[in-house]
């Protein structure tokens, strides 16, 4: 059943600078989290993640699209 | 075999028309194979295209190069899964290379084993092998992390990982690297040059572009070629292609977005529909892109996409299945989750419902679960159950539950006793017996409040319940629980409920067979073949079967072990060829043979069993083969060689869940003292920590006579006595037990020690029945001088003048000769294949033989492709077994 969805409480705010700027479509493909993008053509994307194994794995599908990471930061979580 | 396999994903692909030649890649490769070959790099940067134009280019022309492809994906993170795709393409581009491994793997060997035995394979293969692992990032996880090392770090030099993937591999990466046994190609070798570029865009795409145009697109993807191949797309038949260059140039959006927008805006509806609507497909056909836009002519909209290079890879040579470029997948999927999202849910629907009835129930239940239908894949699941139960493929069920919300198993009892009985195959006992609680639950509970689909597997709950109530407490070591639980499934299971009567009769077989209850454990197992007849699960009857005539043969039933072999052998002709468990029945038949000393009949047996080769045969017959053939060996009067094969049988041992009542050191233990060796057959005591004044089990009753047999080699009287007090306790064991086959062998041994045919007279008369003779003739020599002297008492014995004279006869034939003349081939081996071929048998790998014949490994590999040749075989365990047949291996 859905024990593996829970678990340790690694849950996490994170906030991924790409370089190049995506379309503000993508942020269907990033569930929940926001897409945002910077003066100088970069996009970040800000949102919680389940646990380490969520971050690695949206962190593979940002890879598949071949763009280039420029960081990955821990972040305070935002008032919701 | 447990993993069904997708046949589409040993397809290698073909290299497309209009590549851009890439020398310097070619360079960096090399036609010189490293043990480990590289190419690592995002998405979209060619590298399925680079590798299939090299294995396709002149390096392989030479000839013997041989290509084992495998295009992985996200399910195979599994380590049996992997594994299983990895052999399967191994044992595919050489013959006889995965064969073995694939039988340990699905013995449940541990890896290292599995691939020990793989590795030995591919030692001695005449032949090079490229293993390609194809996108190798969607595997690569801690459950297969461990094997691979192991396969890197031990690869034979004849063949050659090529690896691809988006991320480098958890491999030990830079000690290949300072070992020079790595080839490296990454992205930014791999980024079109500017050279590339133009011959791409002004060559492959046919565009008319001045070298300003080619710079900027150049610049702007980075050489980048999934992005470039896009650009080209959308320059097609444009009218002012530099302004669409600046256009883009002075873009910053992501390319992908950028060009995919263009290139979908300049397609007709049709064909945007089409590919939004295709997008949450992972492969695509005809019929079930038509029933998911529900539309037609989607078979011919696949091959115009790939006609045109819009993003679509064959995945077979029919053009029947594709699939898109990742890439391109993944944006098109932003498009419509952003454009239509109402239309997602009910794509997925009609591909879940297309699936179904293609009889494709993973599929199927993946769609329905991705269009939000619980209900729906709740139902699909507890259909499937049994058909996917029957192919072994239990985990997929057990990933099914994990999908599954809690609440959909609370009230369908026939799909949560399913997931019980997947969770168990898989090994996964915790919370079972909640489960099982839970079942029994809604077994209380109105029927309408159930949700049933499979309406006549519900009123087999209930015996489903104890039956791995039954199980649960076998795996708890408690064999009385077993029993209970057993008896209470069999009075429960509806009279046409083969497979669970089958079931709790074997589970009850088994403790009962633990307890030493041989009367119950053969009660048990005739009702479970019984039940597995009726079932239609003849292959299960084969494996059932072994175990009865064991049974029979301990009882003293040589007899109705045969016609167990026989009729089990009868079954399987109206089955598939070479049913897995075949070879095995030989054996068994030779073993009958061998104990009535017809030591022919037992021979054409085994020579049957080796025919039928390794997928007719269970992952025990390996070891059992060689017990029978080392025993038929020293029945010729070659102890040496039976010697020989015990160890290999020690070597190649694998498991089950019967206990294991005659081991296989034991018996060569037996061997070892009965020709001279009694130091080692003493250490082996030892070892096995048996003393004369253990208390006596069945379970190690053939150890314990075999030590009786070890002390009396010794020829002290200290130890006499002690042995002869042992067998005497031993005795009355067996005789209360009713093991009739070894109450015959500690008689004859007690007469003979003790020079009194009294015993003998008994162990003949119980050994008349079944025609025992082997056990008498066995003992040599000295037999003889006894069963002359109750000859003489009872002239008038036809059996006894049978036992006498097959043990005058002695040995059939003396050891046979290694000279080349003897040997029975058209094309004899010469002294120095001779030499390899006995090497062989052991269990050196390809290099260690160079090594102790001081020859290059080259050498070794072409003395084994001539054996393989003269020997007409394929592999290493076919020579070496047919080389025991043929009596070439004798010293």
């Amino acid at each position: 059943m859905n024990t593996a969805r829970t678990g340790h409480s690694d849950a996490g705010w994170y906030e991924i600078h790409l370089q190049g700027r995506l379309e503000p479509r993508w942020a269907t493909w990033f569930d929940g989290m926001t897409l945002s993008t910077t003066a100088d053509g970069a996009s970040v994307i800000r949102g919680r993640v389940a646990d380490q194994a969520a971050l690695h794995g949206l962190l593979s599908r940002l890879r598949d699209l071949g763009l280039p990471l420029l960081s990955v930061v821990q972040i305070e979580p935002d008032d919701v | 075999m447990p993993v069904a396999l997708v046949d589409t994903k040993f397809f290698l692909p073909r290299s497309r028309e209009g590549l851009v030649a890439r020398p310097r890649l070619d360079r960096l490769l090399g036609t010189e194979r490293r043990r480990l070959t590289l190419v690592s790099a995002p998405a979209g940067f060619g590298k399925t295209t680079l590798l299939t134009a090299w294995l396709a280019g002149p390096a392989a022309a030479g000839g013997s190069r041989r290509t084992a492809w495998v295009s992985l994906d996200e399910a195979d993170t599994k380590a049996d899964v992997f594994w299983t795709y990895v052999l399967t393409a191994l044992e595919r581009a050489a013959p006889g290379s995965g064969a073995a491994g694939l039988a340990l793997l699905g013995a449940g060997q541990p890896m290292e084993t599995v691939l020990a035995a793989v590795l030995n394979e591919l030692s001695v293969l005449p032949d090079d092998v490229d293993l390609v692992l194809d996108d190798y990032h969607l595997a690569e996880g801690p459950e297969i992390q461990a094997g691979m090392t192991f396969l890197v770090e031990h690869l034979p030099p004849q063949v050659h990982l090529v690896i691809s993937t988006r991320a480098d591999p958890a491999l030990p990466l830079p000690r290949l690297r300072a070992r020079q046994d790595l080839t490296e190609v990454r992205a930014a070798d791999l980024r079109f040059t500017h050279e590339e570029a133009t011959a791409y865009l002004t060559g492959a795409a046919g565009l008319d572009l001045d070298a300003t145009d080619v710079a900027a697109l150049e610049a702007r993807t980075e050489g980048w070629i999934a992005s470039l191949q896009l650009a080209a797309l959308s320059l097609r038949d444009r009218a002012d292609p530099s302004g669409f260059i600046a256009g883009f140039a002075g873009d910053d959006r992501y390319v992908v977005d950028y060009l995919v927008d263009e290139v979908l805006d300049r397609q007709p509806d049709g064909v945007r529909d089409f590919l939004l609507g295709t997008a949450i497909l992972d492969r695509l056909s005809g019929p079930l892109c038509d029933a998911v836009t529900e539309s037609t002519g989607s078979g011919r909209m696949l091959e115009s996409l790939d006609r045109r290079n819009l993003f679509v890879v064959p995945l077979d040579d029919q053009r029947r299945w594709y699939r898109y470029h990742h890439l391109f997948a993944d944006v098109l999927r932003t498009h419509l989750l952003a454009e239509q999202p109402e239309r997602v849910a009910g794509l997925h629907r009609r591909a879940s419902d297309w699936y179904d009835e293609a009889g494709e129930p993973e599929p199927a239940i993946g769609h329905a679960l991705a269009a939000g239908h619980v209900e729906r894949a709740a139902e699909l699941a507890e259909l499937a159950i049994p058909s996917v139960s029957r192919v072994r493929r239990e985990e997929v069920i057990v990933a099914w539950a994990e999908a599954l919300p809690d609440e959909v198993l609370r009230n369908r009892p026939v799909l949560a006793i399913g997931v019980v009985g997947a969770l168990m195959s898989c090994n996964l006992f915790d919370g079972v017996e909640a489960r099982l609680q839970d079942v029994e639950r809604q077994l209380a509970l109105p029927e309408d409040q159930l949700v049933v689909h499979d309406s006549d597997g519900l009123e087999r709950v209930p015996a489903s319940i104890e039956m791995y109530r039954a199980a649960l407490a076998l795996n708890a070591g408690d064999p009385v629980g077993t029993v209970a639980h057993a008896q209470r499934a069999n009075d429960l299971a509806t009279h046409d409920d083969h497979l669970v009567h089958a079931a709790a009769s074997a589970l009850s077989g088994l403790a009962s067979w633990t307890l030493g209850d041989l009367e119950a454990a053969h009660r048990g197992y005739s009702a479970a073949i019984d039940g597995l007849k009726r079932a239609g699960r003849i292959a299960d009857v084969l494996g059932c079967t072994i175990t009865l005539s064991d049974l029979d043969m301990t009882q003293g039933r040589l007899d109705d072990a045969r016609r167990g072999f026989e009729r089990a052998l009868e079954l399987a002709e109206g089955e598939e060829p070479g049913l897995r468990g075949t070879a095995d029945m030989f054996v068994g038949l030779s073993r009958v043979a061998w104990e009535r000393n017809d030591l022919a009949a037992a021979a054409d047996h085994l020579r049957r069993a080796d025919e039928l080769g390794g997928s007719a045969a269970l992952a025990q017959n390996p070891y059992r083969w060689r017990v029978a053939m080392a025993r038929l060996r020293e029945a010729e009067g070659d102890p040496a060689t039976a010697v020989q094969l015990l160890e290999e049988a020690q070597r190649v041992y694998v498991g089950d869940y019967s206990p294991n009542v005659q081991p296989v050191p034991a018996v060569h233990a037996r061997m070892l003292a009965a020709h001279g060796d009694v130091a080692g057959a003493l250490a082996w005591a030892h070892r096995q920590g048996l003393t004369t004044d253990d208390e006596l089990s069945y379970l190690h009753e053939y150890e314990h006579v075999t030590l009786a047999r070890v002390l009396l080699a010794q020829q002290s009287p200290e130890a006499r006595a002690e042995a002869l007090a042992l067998l005497d306790r031993l005795l009355a064991a067996a005789e209360s037990g009713g093991r009739v086959r070894i109450v015959i062998e500690i008689l004859a041994v007690q007469s003979l020690t003790q020079q009194d045919v009294a015993p003998l007279e008994r162990a003949l008369a119980l050994a008349e029945p079944g025609g025992w003779i082997r056990v008498f003739v066995a003992e040599g020599p000295p037999m003889v001088k006894l069963l002359e002297m109750l000859a003489r008492h009872r002239p008038d014995w036809p059996f006894l003048r049978r036992v006498l004279e097959a043990a005058k006869a002695g040995p059939e034939r003396g050891p046979a000769s290694p000279q080349a003349a003897a040997q029975p081939l058209i094309d004899p081996l010469s002294d120095r294949e001779l030499d390899v071929l006995r090497l062989l048998a052991s269990d050196l790998d390809g290099p260690d033989i160079a090594r102790h014949l001081v020859v290059s490994l080259n050498t070794v590999r072409t003395h084994t492709k001539h054996i393989y040749t003269k020997l007409g075989v394929n592999n290493r365990r076919a020579a070496v077994s047919k080389a025991h047949r043929l009596g070439l291996l004798a010293h």
